[in-house]
């Protein structure tokens, strides 16, 4: 399945207005992770602008899709999609990191749309697995269950844990996605804890396995389109999304210095005047700076 | 309490094992959780009844909590079982973070706490966890005195929206409520009037602070006995309202005083009615393989022992008022 050129581009807006308001509320909070939010922009475009069943109108719908972020310090970019998706007003995401605002990583109880509460690394795909279960007794079979990881978090035995217990129970509900950007907090995969073969890893834990260009969204929304209706087969699904981090500006990219680091109110206005020029848009800088 | 009664009584595992079967009867959005331990922990009555209802998660406790979140995101009511070491030790950022943060609605129980965890030694004996549980935020904490109150507090967790953690001994009690006690959250039960000391009690200890205090009547003092099955939240009234008659106090827990019962108990009498107090518990030990009986002995935890803190205690309160 493919999508329409004007489809993709909707998608690449999406992604677009991701990546500038995640840069915008860290910004604004002076707090968060810019790299790791970047880098899975193109994945939340195509699963909350194509692929979910998820109506902001109705967040408690028994048989909707359920999306869940085990790397909860990239929560900005959940957050951004949240609010374009209507959950709450953008302006909302101006509070991020405030008092009464918006959680640094993720609080199920305090934002709308958030299926979880996290932050805690190598703990989000355990629950995904435990909604997985739960949605298939309910035989609510038009529901599924996607939770997307790090590739930092994958060297936390709990993610081995869920992974093995997902193939265990065939929850081919399940599609779990790696946002392999290949860069951890202070440092790359490969030289803090490599976590190759990842792929074979795994197949051998029961997954069906599929890798896709994490920037390209014909790419992602045809594994989202396969694992949806074409891979379940009693094995859930793992979509490896090969990303950049910090994708989108040239200094945060592939830079493990831009995990977590904030820019300045004057950096941020740069960077997203570069993004804009990078995704053929109007220039535009950071809607908040003064003077 | 006779020696009979004692023996009248299952273990409390036991009660809970069959507890948690019926009221998986009652309720189909009951699941329950195991990390193989379902003959020791009895969950298997549960397992046998409903096995479509029962999930295995094997010995990966981290994957038994966080699934038990999920499971409660999508509107079960999960009950992951193990041994309360494991909850408190192994596992106790997913318990928080991913259940007891977002207020999620899974019953815990913490099967095989303090000492009478057959011969395992310090890596089953829980002392710790109700320092730990008492500090998480939106979690409530319970400890059963005797079947009836095990009963009462599984049908109250049940129906308390949110987390949950209660403690399920090894060890069988003798009877101290009727078949009709029910169990409320912040409410403790006066099981024995006295006016010298007052012997506050939770879980199993309470049994044993009713024979201290039939110890101490032998000396013609008069203790009157509390038992606080609700450890979080507190009977803070009632702790205060005893002291001010009784002038000082006992605690006894089958767990560590070090931040444990005694201590919320301290709190209390710290903040709103100082007293003397002695605190009866594990002391900054782990605890050693041995029968069981004998390390009830070797800690001092014996009714024996809590009958010399209430002494003491009276002692204190004497020499404060010369």
């Amino acid at each position: 399945m493919r999508l329409q050129n004007e489809q993709v581009a909707r998608l690449e807006d999406y992604a677009y207005q991701i990546r500038r308001l995640s840069l915008e509320m860290i910004t604004c909070g002076q707090w968060g992770h810019p790299g790791g939010s970047l880098s899975m922009a193109e994945i939340m475009a195509v699963l909350y602008f194509q692929m979910m069943k998820v109506d902001p109108k109705n967040p408690d719908l028994e048989e909707r899709d359920r999306f869940f972020l085990s790397k909860a310090h990239a929560s900005p970019a959940l957050y951004a999609t949240l609010a374009l998706k209507g959950f709450f007003p953008i302006d909302d995401l101006y509070r991020y990191c405030q008092i009464g605002g918006i959680e640094g990583h993720t609080d199920m109880r305090r934002t709308k749309g958030l299926e979880s509460s996290g932050g805690s690394l190598g703990m989000g795909l355990s629950i995904a697995v435990g909604a997985a279960w739960g949605v298939r007794k309910r035989e609510l079979s038009q529901s599924r269950i996607y939770c997307l990881i790090g590739d930092g978090e994958s060297s936390s035995g709990n993610i081995w844990e869920a992974a093995m217990a997902a193939g265990h129970y065939h929850l081919d509900n399940l599609v779990a996605i790696l946002d392999y950007n290949k860069v951890m907090a202070k440092g790359f995969v490969w030289d803090e804890m490599a976590i190759e073969p990842v792929r074979e890893k795994w197949e051998a834990f029961g997954w069906d396995v599929v890798e896709v260009d994490g920037h390209d969204i014909q790419e992602l929304y045809g594994a989202f389109y396969r694992a949806r209706w074409v891979m379940p087969r009693g094995k859930p699904i793992m979509v490896i999304a090969h990303t950049v981090k910090g994708r989108g500006i040239d200094k945060t990219e592939f830079n493990y210095k831009w995990h977590t680091q904030h820019p300045s109110p004057q950096e941020t206005d740069e960077m997203l005047r570069e993004l804009s020029l990078r995704y053929g848009k109007p220039e535009q800088g950071y809607s908040r700076l003064e003077g | 309490m006779s020696e009979k009664a004692i023996k009248k009584n299952p273990q409390m595992r036991e009660i809970f094992g069959q507890t948690l079967a019926e009221l998986g009867q009652e309720h189909e959005d009951i699941l329950v959780l195991d990390a193989d331990l379902h003959t020791s922990t009895r969950i298997v009555y549960f397992k046998d009844k409903y096995p479509e209802r029962f999930i295995q998660v094997g010995i990966a406790e981290q994957n038994l909590f966080g699934i038990a979140a999920g499971l409660a995101t999508v509107g079960y009511k999960p009950f992951p079982c193990t041994f309360a070491s494991f909850v408190s030790r192994k596992s106790i950022d997913q318990f928080a973070l991913s259940i007891c943060f977002p207020e999620l609605d899974v019953k815990v129980p913490g099967s095989y706490v303090g000492l009478p965890t057959s011969k395992a030694g310090a890596s089953h004996n829980s002392f710790e966890d109700i320092a730990f549980m008492r500090t998480i935020p939106n979690l409530k904490v319970a400890a059963p005195g005797d079947p009836a109150d095990m009963r009462a507090i599984m049908k109250t967790a049940y129906e308390t929206p949110g987390p949950v953690y209660f403690r399920v001994v090894r060890y069988a009690l003798p009877d101290i409520f009727g078949q009709d006690h029910v169990f409320e959250w912040g409410k403790g039960r006066l099981v024995r009037k006295g006016s010298d000391v007052t012997l506050f009690g939770t879980g199993m200890m309470t049994d044993r602070c009713l024979k201290a205090a039939e110890l101490l009547a032998k000396e013609n003092i008069s203790a009157e006995v509390i038992h606080l099955a609700s450890i979080k939240p507190i009977d803070e009234h009632m702790i205060i309202e005893s002291v001010a008659k009784t002038g000082c106090a006992v605690t006894a827990e089958n767990a560590s005083i070090i931040a444990g019962f005694g201590a919320a108990v301290a709190e209390v009498l710290v903040e709103n009615y100082p007293v003397p107090m002695k605190r009866i518990g594990i002391r900054d030990h782990w605890v050693d393989s041995g029968e069981i009986e004998e390390l009830f002995q070797y800690y001092q935890m014996q009714p024996e022992d809590i009958a010399r803190a209430a002494v003491e205690s009276i002692k204190l309160k004497e020499s404060r008022l010369q």
